[in-house]
């Protein structure tokens, strides 16, 4: 017995070696095997076209696959979406992951559906939309005022990695600029999306920037956002009925150049 | 989506040397009080130039009998030659030893060296041929050309071309990066030559194949160096199985086959290694060592480290070879280094004076205004801006950085099996130097040496301040360190494994059994390397290896997809197939980060001219009918100017490998949307 396991014991490095060549052999070369092919996702695409309804959102995990989600399933997809402030106002959410990732937007949801098409995995969510009463993004431009190294537009811009649509406007650096529009229908809510658009930019000059949302004078919500914020969302209490909104865009400090302050707000129900 | 080069190369020649009487069969009886008989007791005397007195004198007498001028006999050497110990003397298992090279008796070693360069060449060059062109590439390729025609100008006499006027045509300018001269020289000038010989007179490669095959030729000299070295320390089969696992590392072949620096670097920082190394006992190696370490400084400034690691090195060389016998004394350290430097004062003096001159010799651009210069180059490179690059599901483009990139990077893009192997060669290494004590080790450490050069290769990066966009490819010379270490641990593995055989089996040839076992054991290792790297091209930088699952692991855990641009050429075929009937206008691209390369990609028929460059951000996206988006995560915001001006968000194709995606192909709708105005 002691021979046997003298053997055993002067075997176990070579044996040891050679099955760990063999393993990481197997999953590297066949780490491919472990995702999903076109064909599979063709067939993932047309389960989810025969449940779609115009509005849902479509949303892919993880977040690297996202490229071919839309390859699949892209024309169901319009740009405002995909650029959209939340998930909130999408009442009914289709999502589409493999290797177990998740989509933030369904976090805490329960699905009606789950589907296992070859991996992927369909998943449909309803609940109940947060209702739009205005999205500043349909507003026509504000009137501005302050020192803006860009004067607002309208963009889709990409903040934290992830595209948005939004206001984009540039203030002065050190300076602010202010945005109003006059007579906005309000709900019970006002939520704000805001971050620093263009990661060269954020590379460069990392002074960071606040935004202030007024409502017929009224401060309701604010927000500070780094260069390392990513898109940042905020809420604040209204009153329902029609009021001046006022946003007030400041790049904090001397250094604070390009500041491209991208923001987005929903009046909601 | 593009066409792979053929099978994984055969099993490694796996030859572990031979010497009947090996260790395992025959060990000799252990020392009274000393250690059991091990394997490697001889190996690790084999260059018995260092060996202490009691070890194998008679071979240090046989190996180091030539006369050195400026390397004088060590009070260790004298010791040894007065007290003579035959019953350790042992050559290692197959005889590799350096001076057995010297003397032109180790054909069989030069003959293994040349099969592992003539392998490593054929292997890259290869490989290059379905790896797209990176936008570094482009720029050293020109410049490379123009300095090449400069010193055929200059070798046929041409007039003023020496005149400052004349070099700073073609080596410098005022701006900071004219003519590229923010980049020393030695690896573009090879690429222009190699231009010229292969393309422009032999026709047998495109410009950029010629290029490549500079880098290619350096990188198998870097592999058969390697061998040699290896070989010489501790064995012929170790050094084999560590030249393989150096040529089997995914990223190392993917860079081997680049016009760029980052493999020419390594090559060059571990060829100034070896001749250093062998340079502590030979006047010409030293010398050697110098003027490599000048062709390293003239590739790129990742040399300015070198001295980092050979300093250290030097000084324990030169304490344990030249400490009196008995107990420590106060300054005795301060005397024996004094010793050493007097022993071997070549060595340093060649690195200190040759390097440098080498560099200008090379360099012409600092044959006027040197110090200008020089601090123009070091400052370009200490004031660089931080590219964006994705580590564990973070961009970062900006001070600090995580401490652990190199460590954690190296830990998943060198195949497992290389690690694990390397992680026994360094146990083996420890427990033998633990157990044989230091007094009893060589004295030219070797594997201090490699270790040393590992960690200064790795060191700048765990400052927190050195930019980490490149990753694995700025410390690229650590791979020959796990490499080595992954040789030792294989053989030992494998010797163990014989041991027990024979022990259990006690009729059984010892000889053949070893062989099998270390034949064996290296073929899965070293097979397992080959398959992985094999696998992983042409987008090596976007292939992790098991720990992280392979590419799509990598993607799970947030690491960088790739950079350079280079895997567009994998979405050529699509667009070709997009490509407008003769007779229709022409469908300019949106081609961002390839953009440097489009006109290359035309040149080589890769590309018909009815699919144009439609030039950069805001101006090329509303001019374009057809996009690619490069995957990186700071690049997304190519995918939102081509949705804003495209008005969908579903590409056409996306090349992938492995499942994860690269490239996405975007084709404008047939109703044009109105491109947003910039802003």
């Amino acid at each position: 017995m002691p021979a046997v396991r003298k053997l055993l014991l002067g075997l176990v490095p070579a044996i040891a070696l050679a099955a760990i060549a063999a393993w990481s052999t197997c999953r590297t070369v066949g780490a491919g095997a472990g995702v999903p092919d076109d064909a599979t996702w063709a067939r993932a695409a047309a389960r989810v076209r025969a449940g779609h309804q115009p509005g849902d959102l479509i949303v892919f995990a993880p977040r690297w696959n996202d490229p071919v989600g839309r390859l699949h399933l892209g024309d169901l997809i319009p740009v405002e979406m995909a650029g959209r402030l939340d998930g909130e106002r999408y009442g009914r959410i289709w999502e589409l992951d493999i290797r177990g990732a998740r989509a933030p937007e369904t976090r805490g949801l329960k699905a009606a559906e789950v589907h296992d098409v070859g991996g992927v995995i369909v998943r449909r969510f309803e609940r109940a939309p947060a209702a739009v009463v205005t999205d500043v993004l349909t507003l026509p431009p504000p009137t501005t005022t302050g020192p803006a190294a860009r004067p607002p537009t309208l963009t889709l811009a990409e903040v934290g990695f992830e595209p948005h649509r939004c206001w984009q406007v540039v203030p002065s650096a050190g300076q602010t600029v202010t945005l109003r529009w006059d007579q906005v229908a309000l709900g019970g809510e006002l939520v704000l999306g805001v971050g620093l658009a263009d990661v060269f930019t954020r590379r460069d000059v990392r002074a960071p920037a606040e935004v202030i949302v007024d409502v017929g004078g009224r401060e309701v919500t604010r927000a500070r956002v780094g260069v390392d914020s990513g898109w940042v969302r905020v809420r604040g209490a209204t009153a329902p009925g029609t009021a001046a909104l006022t946003v007030t865009v400041t790049a904090i400090g001397r250094e604070a150049r390009d500041r491209l302050v991208c923001f987005a707000i929903e009046a909601r129900r | 989506m593009t066409d792979r080069p053929g099978d994984p190369p055969a099993d490694p020649p796996g030859d572990p040397p031979g010497d009947p009487t090996d260790t395992v069969a025959a060990a000799p009886p252990p020392e009274p009080g000393g250690d059991p008989p091990r394997a490697d007791v001889a190996v690790a005397l084999d260059d018995a130039r260092f060996a202490p007195p009691d070890a194998d004198a008679p071979v240090a007498l046989e190996l180091d009998d030539r006369p050195r001028a400026g390397l004088a006999p060590t009070t260790r050497e004298r010791a040894a030659a007065r007290s003579p110990s035959p019953t350790t003397a042992r050559a290692p298992v197959g005889g590799p030893r350096a001076a057995d090279v010297d003397r032109g008796g180790g054909w069989r070693v030069r003959l293994i060296a040349l099969a592992l360069f003539v392998l490593s060449l054929t292997l890259v060059l290869i490989n290059q041929r379905h790896v797209g062109i990176v936008r570094d590439e482009v720029v050293y390729v020109g410049a490379g050309k123009t300095y090449a025609r400069w010193w055929l100008d200059v070798a046929t006499f041409e007039p003023k071309r020496t005149s400052e006027a004349g070099i700073t045509r073609s080596w410098g300018g005022k701006g900071p990066t004219d003519n590229n001269r923010e980049h020393p020289p030695l690896m573009k000038t090879l690429f222009g030559l190699a231009q010229i010989g292969l393309h422009d007179k032999l026709d047998v490669a495109s410009e950029i194949t010629a290029s490549r095959a500079a880098t290619a030729a350096v990188h198998a000299l870097a592999i058969a160096i390697l061998f040699l070295w290896v070989a010489a320390a501790w064995g012929q089969a170790e050094g084999v199985i560590a030249a393989l696992c150096a040529l089997f590392v995914p990223r190392a072949l993917f860079h081997a086959g680049l016009a760029c620096f980052d493999a020419p670097i390594a090559s060059w920082w571990l060829l100034t290694l070896y001749a250093y190394w062998r340079g502590l006992s030979h006047r010409g190696w030293a010398v050697a060592a110098g003027v490599l370490w000048g062709c390293a400084l003239a590739t790129k400034h990742n040399a300015f480290l070198l001295p980092l690691a050979i300093a250290p090195h030097f000084v324990w060389v030169a304490i344990r070879a030249h400490r009196d016998p008995g107990p420590p004394r106060v300054g005795g350290a301060v005397i024996a280094l004094g010793r050493g430097l007097r022993a071997r004062w070549l060595s340093a003096v060649a690195l200190i004076v040759l390097g440098p001159l080498t560099l200008i010799a090379l360099w012409p651009w600092l044959w006027f205004d040197t110090y200008d210069h020089l601090a123009a180059w070091l400052r370009f490179h200490t004031h660089h801006v931080h590219y964006n690059f994705e580590y564990l599901g973070d961009n970062w483009n900006h001070p600090p950085f995580p401490w652990h990139v190199a460590i954690v990077t190296t830990l998943l893009t060198v195949p497992l099996a290389t690690l694990v192997a390397a992680g026994l060669g360094v146990v083996r290494g420890l427990a033998q130097v633990r157990g044989r004590g230091a007094e009893r080790g060589r004295t030219d450490a070797p594997g201090v040496l490699l270790i040393l050069s590992l960690v200064v290769a790795m060191g700048p990066f765990l400052l927190g301040s050195t930019p980490i966009f490149g990753a694995e490819k700025h410390w690229a010379v650590a791979s020959y360190t796990i490499a080595a270490a992954a040789g030792l641990g294989v053989v030992w593995a494998a010797r163990r494994a014989a041991a027990a055989i024979a022990a259990r089996w006690p009729t059984l040839p010892a000889r053949p059994v070893e062989l099998a076992a270390v034949v064996a054991t290296a073929a899965i290792v070293v097979g397992a390397a080959a398959a992985e790297t094999w696998h992983a091209q042409p987008y090596a930088l976007s292939s992790y290896n098991a720990l992280a699952g392979g590419a799509p692991g990598g993607a799970d855990l947030g690491m960088n997809r790739q950079f350079w641009g280079y895997a567009a050429r994998g979405v050529l075929p699509v667009l070709r197939a997009q490509a407008p009937a003769a007779g229709q206008p022409a469908l300019p691209v949106y081609t961002h980060d390839a953009t440097p390369a489009w006109g290359w990609y035309r040149k080589a028929g890769l590309l018909p001219a009815s699919l144009p460059d439609a030039g950069h951000e805001e101006t090329g996206v509303a001019r374009s009918q057809l996009a690619i988006v490069i995957h990186e995560r700071h690049f997304n915001r190519h995918d939102y100017l081509v949705w804003g001006s495209y008005g969908t968000v579903q590409p056409i194709a996306v090349l992938r490998f492995d499942g994860v995606p690269l490239v996405s192909v975007y084709r404008r709708p047939a109703s044009p949307v109105v491109p947003p105005p910039p802003p």
